[in-house]
């Protein structure tokens, strides 16, 4: 049995060559589009991991002062009872009460800004699993003669310190007057972004408190949702239940993160689209060239009868057939190569990759996309490829078939 | 015998390049059911453009052509799509074939336009294929048949999906003798035997030879216009 299927499907081998060819251009492009957008969502959800789930949580409570005056001063009134409150709610997972404000950090021979965090190591590790960050010493396990203090790698190169090493905190207390103390090293922690790194110690709450003179000193509340996505209500509803304070959702407090997010899941289509534009040109001339070789053959069926929507649909079909074909192929190798180092990881380091960490992000890279983008991109690939038939398709129904099967 | 075409004041003027060329002058004739006929003429006279207006391949400048009373001339393009896949048979000098189909789907192709039944397809396509003595060629493509045995091919596409008539355009020019010979034995044959009439053109004379009626035409008008008893 023919059909017009079975003959587009024949057509688009009769030239091999030149099948294959486009057929690899459109394997080449889905495999660039997917590649590139999964690096580029990878690396976002990456630095999203490491800033919102590592560093700041989905939400924030502050005094209102606290945001353009880190001190101790202002601490948010029963602090503790506010956090378990908070941690009450059913949207809430946990809820972390620290003691944060910026100081002085010293080792024997020198001195650095940080900012000191004072935090309950049970349920910090929790909040933002900074026990799993602890890449060198131990995570609050040590009672020495000295409080323990966990700071980042970074600044403990800085400070030319390292684990059991001493270190003096000077800061204001909660009436202004400064103190200074004395903690040892317990932990070296690493993140992805040097300047947390650099900048960010963590001490127990009950030792920092104590030593500002406020046992019940809370300064900042830490809030992690059950569901990320319900972090702009929450955010709102915790504002409106508690007008004393500043609440802030993830968003407000790296908008250039959020935006880089939202622009990219918003173009992802756009960057898609582009690429396969330039496929689609070599695929209109692909198909243009094959229809102008058969214009003595699209003549002879024209002319025995074949109505021209039929001719016009032959030529629209072989080309979807070929873009099927590249696209599912492109998909297909594109999906393994993502699933691979998402798991493996894309390791840039070698590649100057090291600079990125100055910018926040990691420098293994584990790329990811969402199952709705590959459809997406399928879909995109057959409705470029039947717009860049409909020239070649026009072309071939325009042919007069008296001239096409003369013979001279 | 019923008449199939009639042709009044067939008039066809092309405009295409510096000066206009009046391909057919005035042509008014008459085709029977069952006729087997050559138009003949020296290349330029207008054989071409005469079978292709003669098929709805091409309107006229002025004048009408009547296929059972109906004006091709006049008629609108959608419906002379139909009209040449219903009524019209069609072999050309070459190029006749769809490549990517084996001699039975290309035979079957008209057939599967006309919305035949697979059965009747089937069948039908065996059969012409047969009279034209390509039984043993069912599954083979165009490109791996002779030039004779290819337009034999298009010569039974033209039958199965049994047409009024079959317009055949310098069908043998591009073959051998034995070729050119064999391919009108089976046209004359076919003609007979399916009663379908048959016009061709040509200019060759051994072909002529073979014709019932011969019609000549000098510089787009009939100058000669002759039957035989063969
Ligand atoms: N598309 C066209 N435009 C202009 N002149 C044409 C065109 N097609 C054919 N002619 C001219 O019309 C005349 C008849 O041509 P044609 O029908 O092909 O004759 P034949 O088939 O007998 O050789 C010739 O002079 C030819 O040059
Ligand atoms: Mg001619």
């Amino acid at each position: 049995m023919i059909t017009l299927l079975k003959i587009s499907w024949r057509n688009i081998w009769r030239n091999k060559a030149r099948s294959f060819i486009i057929i690899a251009a459109l394997i080449i492009g889905v495999i660039g589009a997917i590649f590139s957008a999964a690096v580029r969502l990878g690396v976002e959800q990456q630095q999203f991991k490491d800033t919102v789930g590592n560093q700041i949580s989905h939400i924030q409570i502050h005094h209102p002062e606290f945001i353009a005056n880190p001190e101790a001063r202002y601490r948010i009134p029963d602090g503790f009872q506010l956090a378990e409150e908070i941690r009450n709610r059913p949207d809430v997972t946990i809820t972390s009460p620290r003691t944060v404000f910026d100081g002085m950090g010293a080792s024997a021979n020198l001195t650095t800004g940080v900012r000191i965090k004072g935090i309950d190591p049970g349920i910090e590790a929790i909040t933002t699993g900074l026990d799993q960050l602890v890449q060198e010493g131990s995570y609050f396990s040590e009672r020495g003669r000295l409080p323990s203090i966990i700071i980042g790698k970074e600044l403990a190169n800085n400070l030319n310190s390292d684990v059991g090493s001493r270190i003096v905190l000077t800061f204001q207390d909660i009436e202004g007057e400064i103190v200074s103390a004395s903690f040892r090293v317990e932990g070296l922690y690493l993140v992805a972004d040097k300047t947390f790194e650099k900048r960010t110690v963590f001490v127990d709450a009950k030792d920092l408190n104590q030593l500002i003179g406020d046992t019940k000193a809370v300064t900042e509340i830490a809030v992690v949702l059950t569901d990320i996505d319900e972090y702009r209500n929450v955010a709102s509803e915790l504002q409106a239940a508690y007008p004393d304070t500043k609440v802030r959702h993830w968003a407000d407090i790296v908008p250039f993160l959020y935006f880089s997010l939202e622009f990219l899941e918003r173009n992802l289509i756009w960057i898609f689209g582009l690429i396969i534009l330039g496929v689609s040109f070599g695929l209109l001339n692909t198909i243009l060239m094959s229809v102008l070789e058969r214009v003595r053959e699209l003549g002879v069926l024209m002319a025995i009868g074949m109505k021209k929507i039929k001719v016009f649909a032959m030529v629209v079909v072989e080309t979807t057939m070929l873009s099927i074909i590249g696209g599912l192929i492109g998909l297909i190798i594109s999906f393994g190569l993502v699933q691979y180092l998402s798991k493996h990881g894309l390791d840039l380091s070698g590649a100057g990759g090291e600079g990125l960490g100055e910018f926040g992000y990691a420098s293994v890279i584990y790329p990811e996309l969402a199952l709705a983008m590959y459809f997406q991109l399928g879909m995109l690939i057959i409705v470029f490829a039947i717009l860049a038939a409909l020239y070649p398709a026009w072309k071939a129904i325009r042919l007069v078939p008296a001239e096409a099967v003369r013979q001279e | 015998m019923k008449t199939v075409i009639k042709t009044t004041d067939l008039t066809k003027i092309y405009n295409g390049g510096a000066a206009e060329v009046h391909a057919l002058k005035k042509v008014n004739l008459e085709f029977k059911q069952g006729e087997f006929t050559a138009i003949v003429g020296p290349s330029g006279s207008g054989k071409t453009t005469f079978l292709n207006v003669l098929g709805g391949l091409d309107k006229p400048t002025e004048g009408h052509i009547y296929i059972d009373g109906v004006d091709l001339a006049t008629m609108k393009e959608s419906k002379l799509f139909d009209f040449r896949l219903r009524h019209i048979g069609f072999v050309f000098q070459a190029y006749n074939l769809i490549p990517v189909l084996t001699a039975m789907e290309n035979v079957s192709f008209i057939m599967l336009l006309q919305k035949r039944s697979k059965e009747e397809m089937e069948r039908r396509a065996k059969e012409m294929l047969e009279q034209v003595g390509l039984a043993d060629k069912l599954d083979v493509r165009p490109s791996q048949l002779s030039g004779g045995q290819q337009q034999r091919v298009a010569v039974a596409r033209a039958l199965a999906s049994k047409p009024d008539f079959i317009l055949a355009d310098e069908p043998t020019a591009n073959l051998d003798t034995e070729s050119a010979f064999n391919l009108l034995d089976i046209m004359a044959r076919l003609n007979k035997e399916e009663n379908v009439t048959m016009i061709f053109s040509t200019h060759d004379q051994r072909v002529i030879d073979r014709a019932r009626r011969v019609i000549n035409l000098v510089d787009g008008a009939v100058d000669e216009d002759k039957e035989f008893d063969r």
